[in-house]
């Protein structure tokens, strides 16, 4: 009778687990009412330190628990202090920055002038491997920090930091930059109070001690949850109106969503691709649906190709053969608009139709430049593409347009993954057109044109087409030295005009963030990074 | 059978290290991108981060230097780390259990419901009820499990709650629901194996229900259910074991669609994940795990078989 006492066994079981299930109710608004709501998170890639955080995922949750000294307006996206006093200087090389009085962490250190010395030394030290390394380059001494590889740091401090008073510190910067300020609203220009000095870096990075609306309520989980709650000592201004946030972690939007319409969760910044026929129907106004920082381009391996794309006749008519307007609205069900400019719409300094007529839609005087110029040798061009980020469509349709527009043979050559194909194009074995796209780091006009057309972005940045030019260079270097914001954004539109006139990539669209959020929650806001505003959020 | 029993353990020793051996290889030849390049996402990874990160991880070792040091940090319990700085034995602790659960309760369900809907059906054969599960069987395996999970996520999780206002299944999983949280999740990931066990029970038990000693039994005047259950069942049951067996290790592996759907964050989506992003150490970590609940599962059929049918020996 061996089988049959395991199989009764086995069977009450289940009976066990179903009257389980009977009993709960299944009630999973976790915190519940009262002033908490969860949001969806993807789980962040890295410590929870803001010179390690540069992805979207972990900056949504350093957003909540840290304050920068400067944040952006949500609609102008122009910088406004939030702990910094005032952010001066006379040359736009040395900058004195006071600090608020009234900002304190979480744990009770004064945010002080030291609070942010600390931290930016921290992350322009190579030994500590943060990601946002790269920022601190602009700093006087940061080359005796982070010396390269196989070298050891030959200093502790960046010589450009000095505290002057515990309010007060100044910044030298190797060469002026007019969009310093504007870069201190970064996550990796965020404070770290005393107690990381004590500390493991990685500790730290599971439960950060910030000096944001929110703290941390209780340890990163991993792949399943962060939960933060209001800091009350917040200054009264910007203090969260939610008593706590609970950022739960997904791995699949869809899934995201289906909770949302179920009010399982409040808050959906990142919407599926399957929502977005219903979406507006389904939430109405609270369906959030407006400009967002990146752009899309077709990019030109000007000098690993100079015989297809060395002539600029040739690029502009590529231009001139896309129809931007049907691609937006049909392969995008209108989730992208067309870009007229190299500067994003959302940006001070955009001008809107900036690219003029090489912007406009127009197959004829496209195939009279193209054939002036001489067309492309074995009249074929390739267009590559990453499978892995939905882009095989719009590609497949810009070569449908070329093909037809150029009548010229246009083949879509996938990648498996984005990295593969910047490792051909960094190799020089890629000779094909290729897809790009560039999201900004900071609201300027500059982090539009310096990280991608620069010189040193062909080793440092996004420059996958080598593209050079010195009197772009030099624009751009004079428009670093302005002392009047205004004039320094002048000169850095005509940096642009001169990317224009040279047409080294060919931008296609920008990008539109959507959110939707649930009845049970009001006055919820994105920002140009498609991100959250939760300190402003209430519930219903 | 004690010796057997060491034999087989003594076997699965080059097994396990033949399969750490050969994933390490696949995830270090995988064609393509630089990992460091992956966790960069759409922005260029910075030179210098780069290449600090390169020798923190020593990625620039010759291969078998790399698996040397990898193989010999395994001796000594440590599984490595991601190229983020976690525990890969943190990252598999905290993912394994949900796994676990999650292919303990399928396999209850599939074993119990499959093996009950297919001794109904043999013993009515040609019937409704016998129908009734075949043409549902057929159905089951015909949808992909990804449209069933959904779907029902969606009628039980979002419109039950939303126009009945009864909650009785939430859309994603939830760790204080307890085991009710499991159950959907459970059964979208046992439907497909649960309709072949049904089916092939069915088959088998009608089998074995027309061999010389099953009407010998009736004959003697046995009533219907010990026939059943003692003579017939028993007998029976050894091909669907071997199923049953196998299929434990697949619902362990397998569980990756299930785990997206649902949301629950277990070995599948972990390690779909670092296949994707190349995290080596942690491939090698959760598949050799997998292998070695695989080994366990078939030591564990074969030695049933002998409580099946005593004429098994082992030597």
């Amino acid at each position: 009778m061996r089988g049959a006492t395991s199989a009764k066994w086995v069977a009450g079981a289940v009976i066990v687990a179903m009257a389980a299930t009977a009993c709960s109710t299944g009630s999973n608004d976790a915190g519940g009412k009262g002033g908490s709501i969860t949001v969806v998170l993807g789980e962040p890639q890295h410590r929870l330190i803001g010179q390690d955080t540069a992805e979207s995922e972990g900056s949504e949750v350093m957003n909540a628990v840290f304050s920068g000294l400067v944040k952006y307006d949500i609609k102008t996206n122009e910088p406004k202090l939030d702990v910094a006093e005032s952010i001066e200087s006379t040359d736009s090389k040395t900058w004195t920055i006071k600090v608020k009085d009234g900002f304190t962490f979480h744990n009770g250190e004064k945010v002080d002038a030291q609070s942010f010395v600390r931290a930016w030394n921290w992350g322009a030290n190579q030994e500590n491997v943060a990601e946002s390394m790269p920022f601190f380059a602009k700093i006087e001494g940061s080359e005796e920090l982070a010396p390269g590889k196989d070298k050891k740091p030959t200093a502790k401090e960046l010589k450009g930091l000095k505290v002057v008073d515990e309010k007060t510190f100044t910044v030298t910067l190797k060469e002026p930059f007019s969009q310093f300020k504007t870069m201190l609203g970064y996550n990796a220009f965020f404070p770290l109070p005393k107690a990381f000095e004590s500390m493991d870096s990685k500790k730290f990075g599971e439960h950060p001690i910030g000096n944001g609306p929110f703290q941390m309520d209780g340890d990163w989980e991993h792949n399943k949850q962060i939960k933060v709650k209001r800091f009350d000592k917040y200054p009264a201004e910007g203090r969260a109106k939610l008593a706590g946030v609970t950022f739960k972690i997904y791995d699949n939007m869809d899934t995201a969503y289906n909770d949302l319409r179920a009010d399982n969760i409040q808050i959906v910044d990142k919407l599926p691709i399957s929502a977005m026929a219903t979406v507006s129907q389904e939430f109405g106004d609270r369906y959030i649906y407006k400009p967002e920082s990146a752009v899309g381009y077709i990019g030109l391996p000007l000098e690993t190709n100079p015989e297809a794309f060395g002539k600029v006749e040739i690029r502009q008519a590529i231009s001139m053969a896309i129809d931007r307007d049907t691609l937006t609205k049909t392969i995008f069900n209108g989730t992208r608009k067309p870009a007229d400019d190299f500067i994003s719409p959302i940006i001070p300094g955009y001008r809107k139709g900036a690219l003029g007529e090489v912007g406009q839609y127009n197959p004829t005087k496209a195939k009279e430049l193209f054939e002036k110029a001489g067309g492309v040798p074995g009249n074929k061009i390739e267009l590559g593409y990453n499978a892995d980020g939905g882009h095989k469509e719009w590609i497949e349709a810009v070569a449908n347009q070329l093909k037809a527009n150029l009548g010229i043979e246009v083949t879509a050559k996938p990648y498996a993954k984005f990295g593969d194909m910047l490792d051909d194009l960094g190799a020089a074995k890629y000779k094909g057109a290729f897809r790009m796209a560039w999201s900004m780091d900071y609201p300027a006009a500059e982090n539009y044109l310096r990280p991608v057309f620069s010189k040193v972005a062909i080793e440092q940045g996004s420059n996958y087409g080598h593209y050079r030019n010195d009197e772009f260079e030099k624009v751009m270097a004079e428009a670093d030295k302005a002392t009047d914001a205004a004039e320094g954004l002048k000169l850095y539109q005509k940096a642009d005009d001169i990317i224009i006139k040279d047409l080294p990539y060919i931008p296609v669209f920008t990008y539109m963030s959507s959110a939707a959020y649930s009845k049970s929650v009001k006055n919820v806001e994105v920002d140009a990074q498609g991100q959250m505003d939760l300190a402003n959020v209430e519930r219903n | 059978m004690g010796r057997y029993l060491i034999r087989r353990l003594i076997q699965a020793i080059p097994v396990l290290v033949g399969a750490t051996f050969l994933i390490y290889l696949l995830t270090f030849a995988m064609p393509g991108a630089d990992p460091i390049q992956l966790l960069a996402g759409e922005k260029k990874a910075d030179p210098l981060v780069a290449a600090m990160l390169r020798e923190k991880y020593h990625l620039d070792d010759p291969f078998l230097l790399q698996y040397w040091n990898y193989i010999t940090g395994v001796f000594q319990g440590d599984l490595g780390e991601t190229l983020t700085g976690r525990k890969v034995t943190d990252l598999i602790g905290d993912a394994f259990p949900y796994t676990v659960n999650l292919a303990i309760f399928s396999f209850v369900i599939e074993a119990v419901v499959g093996v009950a809907a297919g001794i109904m059906a043999a013993l009515r054969r040609g019937k409704f009820l016998d129908q009734l599960v075949l043409i549902s069987t057929l159905m089951v395996i015909s949808i992909p499990v990804f449209v069933t999970g959904f779907v029902l996520q969606l009628t039980l999780g979002v419109q039950l709650k939303n126009s009945w206002g009864i909650e009785l299944f939430s859309v994603s999983f939830n760790e204080n629901d307890g085991l009710q949280a499991y159950l959907l999740p459970a059964w979208v990931l046992a439907s497909t194996s649960l309709a072949y066990v049904a089916r092939l029970t069915r088959t088998s038990l009608m089998e074995t229900m027309r061999a010389d000693y099953v009407r010998t039994a009736t004959a003697k005047g046995l009533p219907r259910r010990r026939v059943v259950v003692n003579h017939a069942l028993r007998n029976a049951l050894i091909p669907i074991v071997t199923f049953l067996g196998a299929d434990l290790g697949a619902l362990m592996g397998g569980a990756v669609i299930t785990e997206r759907i649902f949301n629950i964050h277990g070995l599948g989506g972990l390690l779909a994940q670092s296949v994707y992003l190349k995290q080596g150490a942690v491939v090698v970590g959760g598949v050799t795990l997998l292998v070695l609940i695989y080994l366990v599962a078939n030591l564990l059929v074969d030695l049933l078989y002998a409580v099946l049918d005593p004429r098994i020996r082992y030597a």
